[in-house]
């Protein structure tokens, strides 16, 4: 699915991202951990070409993400509230993320249906604007709106952040329950190492920019992450 | 604290984002004002002589009298278009051991650094140290300058609390615009003499010198009510934010334009539902009165459309101006989101257009009531809005993919003031000139309908370039896109 190579960016004379070979197969579901400044956040905007690697490429199913635009039609992402058209109502929002991927509003509306539980009742008609909402109801949002367009590849950003306790649980059933039912290749960012090895079959493990580890989770994980990040 | 506060100031001025356009535009503002000053020297100093040749066999004082409120009430006009809103990003600064009236104190005292307020002492000074002084008394002179002072600073706060105000409401814009008309109006139609006014004024001063006093107090009662205001909005950042319930809105009108018109009325939505953009929209009514004030019945008469083609440029388009300007920067918060969606930047580029055309032809269709003063004022009106429409657009467009600047529509409206003013203004000359510069030749060689018409072809003939001009713009947006987003993003 995602090809990464020689990838390079530096700021300020610092690299924040140094990654020489990373690949990642199509069904796979990646959790990235790390402290900040660990390059996570960096890797996804290049992944999204929101910033231009300094060195390296990446190849989305063998396309430059940075040279043609085809990786916008299986590419569903959600990394902050900067992706949210925050002066529109939730429901003209979805319609129109909707619209993009030629889904007409009563298919948006029907598809809404199923997200019901996840959003326990806080996101629709309730007469606000995107930019009234708390900080987890737009991720919500978000994540939603990420989700409906049926994407092969999905990217969040800490996505479990600002989220309250059942909302957490809520969405780590749905990530699995996605992979079960289409093929989906999932890159997840987050702090919270119970989450993160609970819902990824692998992890890679970031700091300073560069790959530290990289292995597939099995019982053990949680400890192994615990252990390196107390050190 | 002020010493702080300025320092950040200059930081933040040397360390922003675009600049360079910045720099150009200041530097460029910069020979304006060396320009307008080395203008008020001469002024200051040739006064007498002037006055002498001008109106000659009349006693020089009177004249000189006669003409001061003259002089403020133009400046009141130009401070209106001209003066910019001291900006200083409060927020970062509320939370901390920084008292609100120091804070206050700081927007007043910088608000005072404006050309306006230095002109007259080189206007108007000169000739009262030369002869006012000499003849009435030292006493008399000092009130003058006083006086004269008063109503510079007076003029200075009461614009920035029109200016603030109108921000939230244009009608206090409104206010200020009908106030010069209206001082205008009595003039020129000699209900009130302003001469005889501002000449009486001064005699009383030079009779009961302390009358100046009276302008002090005033200047310092608009000081305190701009004090006053800028204080109370301090504190209530979200007051405006009303709690009425928000719907859900589609516009029929634009589906037809497909995936271009959802763009389209998107953006339309953003316009709407900010107050800032909304006042900015609303501004464009209020400028369908500058004919009123440039289209002269001599010009008219003698075919001299090369002042009016300004006006008509700026009525036409103001729309394309003053929203283009920033273009782009609206959008910037959610602008991550933009470039990750499946979005054709084609589109998205035709969208503006799109927007831009429907925007100035509904603004030409109001306009076309100056049909009734002439039938070549329409003839004009088309010259113009082909050329808003074929080129102003390419050029505005072009100029948004080199701004990086992030702008804030969400932010309180009172203390964004990002951009208000001249420096804009300045970035605007090429839009405003080009069209005048098609005209000239064909003005001065006496065929001026011919550069009416030659301006109007080269409006269309853009127009029918417009899916070039579309590609040029979009091949240059992706170039550009990773920089205006990480501007944004800041």
């Amino acid at each position: 699915m995602i090809t990464c190579k020689n990838l390079k960016k530096n700021y300020g004379g610092k690299t924040v991202v140094n990654i020489s070979e990373l690949t990642i197969g199509d069904g796979e579901t990646i959790g990235l951990v790390g402290n900040n400044g660990a390059g996570k956040t960096t890797l996804f905007r290049m992944l999204l070409d929101l910033i231009r690697p300094d060195e390296g490429e990446i190849l989305s199913k063998n396309e430059n993400v940075a040279q043609n635009q085809h990786w916008k039609n299986y590419t569903a992402s959600y990394l902050d509230e900067g992706f949210l058209i925050d002066y529109l109502t939730p429901e003209e929002y979805f319609i129109f993320i909707g619209s993009l991927h030629n889904l007409s509003a009563a298919h948006v509306a029907d598809y809404l249906k199923q997200y019901e539980e996840f959003f326990n009742g806080e996101i629709l008609n309730r007469g606000k604007y995107i930019r009234d909402f708390s900080k987890g109801n737009q991720n919500k949002v978000g994540i939603a709106a990420a989700l409906m367009q049926k994407p092969e590849l999905l990217i969040l950003d800490e996505p479990f952040a600002n989220l309250d306790p059942t909302t957490q649980i809520r969405l780590k059933s749905l990530l699995k329950n996605l992979k079960t039912t289409h093929k989906l290749t999932t890159l997840i960012s987050s702090h919270d190492l119970n989450h993160v090895t609970d819902v990824c079959d692998r992890i890679i493990l970031l700091e300073k920019g560069l790959i530290i580890k990289d292995f597939h989770t099995d019982e053990n994980t949680l400890k192994e992450l615990e252990a390196y990040f107390s050190e | 604290m002020l010493s702080t506060f300025l320092n950040h100031q200059w930081k933040e001025f040397w360390r922003s984002r675009n600049k360079a356009g910045s720099i150009v535009a200041q530097v460029l503002l910069g020979f304006f004002i060396l320009y307008f000053l080395a203008m008020a020297i001469v002024v200051g100093f040739g006064m007498e002589l002037f006055i002498g040749k001008i109106f000659p066999g009349q006693n020089t004082i009177t004249v000189f009298n006669s003409f001061i409120l003259y002089y403020f009430l133009i400046e009141f006009a130009l401070r209106m278009q001209l003066q910019e809103l001291p900006t200083l990003s409060i927020i970062p600064y509320l939370h901390l051991k920084i008292s609100r009236r120091q804070i206050v104190n700081f927007l007043n005292i910088k608000s005072l650094f404006s050309l306006f307020n230095f002109l007259p002492f080189f206007v108007f000074f000169p000739f009262i140290f030369v002869k006012i002084a000499p003849s009435l008394g030292m006493l008399t002179g000092a009130m003058y300058m006083l006086t004269m002072v008063s109503i510079a600073v007076f003029n200075n706060f009461f614009i920035l609390y029109l200016k603030r105000k109108a921000i939230n409401n244009v009608m206090y814009f409104g206010l200020g615009l009908s106030l010069i008309l209206i001082g205008i109006g009595l003039d020129y139609y000699q209900i009130i003499s302003l001469r005889n006014v501002s000449n009486n004024t001064f005699l009383a001063i030079a009779r009961y010198p302390f009358i100046a006093l009276f302008f002090t107090l005033a200047a310092a009662l608009m000081l305190l009510v701009n004090s006053k205001y800028l204080l109370a909005n301090l504190y209530t950042e979200e007051l405006s934010s009303k709690n009425d319930k928000k719907v859900s809105t589609d516009y029929a009108f634009l589906n037809k334009f497909g995936r271009v018109g959802e763009l389209a009325a998107l953006e339309l939505k953003l316009i709407l539902r900010h107050k800032r953009s909304r006042s900015s929209a609303l501004m464009g009514l209020f400028f369908l009165a500058y004919g009123l004030l440039l289209y002269k019945p001599e010009m008219i008469k003698t075919d001299s459309f090369g002042m009016m083609l300004f006006a008509a440029i700026m009525m036409t388009g103001i729309s394309i101006l003053t929203y283009g300007q920033f273009m782009f920067a609206w959008q910037s918060s959610h602008f991550d989101g933009l470039l990750t969606n499946k979005i054709d930047f084609k589109d998205f580029i035709k969208a503006k257009f799109l927007l831009f055309t429907i925007s100035s032809t509904l603004i030409t269709i109001l306009a076309s009531f100056y049909g009734f003063m002439s039938w070549k004022l329409l003839l004009l009106h088309l010259a113009a809005y082909l050329y808003n429409i074929g080129f102003g657009t390419v050029v505005v467009l072009y100029f948004a993919t080199l701004n990086y600047k992030r702008l804030d529509i969400n932010k309180s409206a009172s203390f964004n003031w990002q951009g208000v003013g001249a420096s804009q203004m300045i970035l605007g000359l090429p839009f405003i000139l080009l069209p005048i510069f098609i005209y000239l030749p064909f003005g001065t060689l006496d065929h001026p309908f011919w550069g009416l018409f030659a301006v109007g072809v080269f409006g269309l003939f853009m127009l029918l370039l417009r899916n070039f001009w579309v590609k040029v713009i979009t091949n240059k947006f992706e170039k550009q896109r990773y920089k205006i987003a990480e501007g944004f993003r800041e």
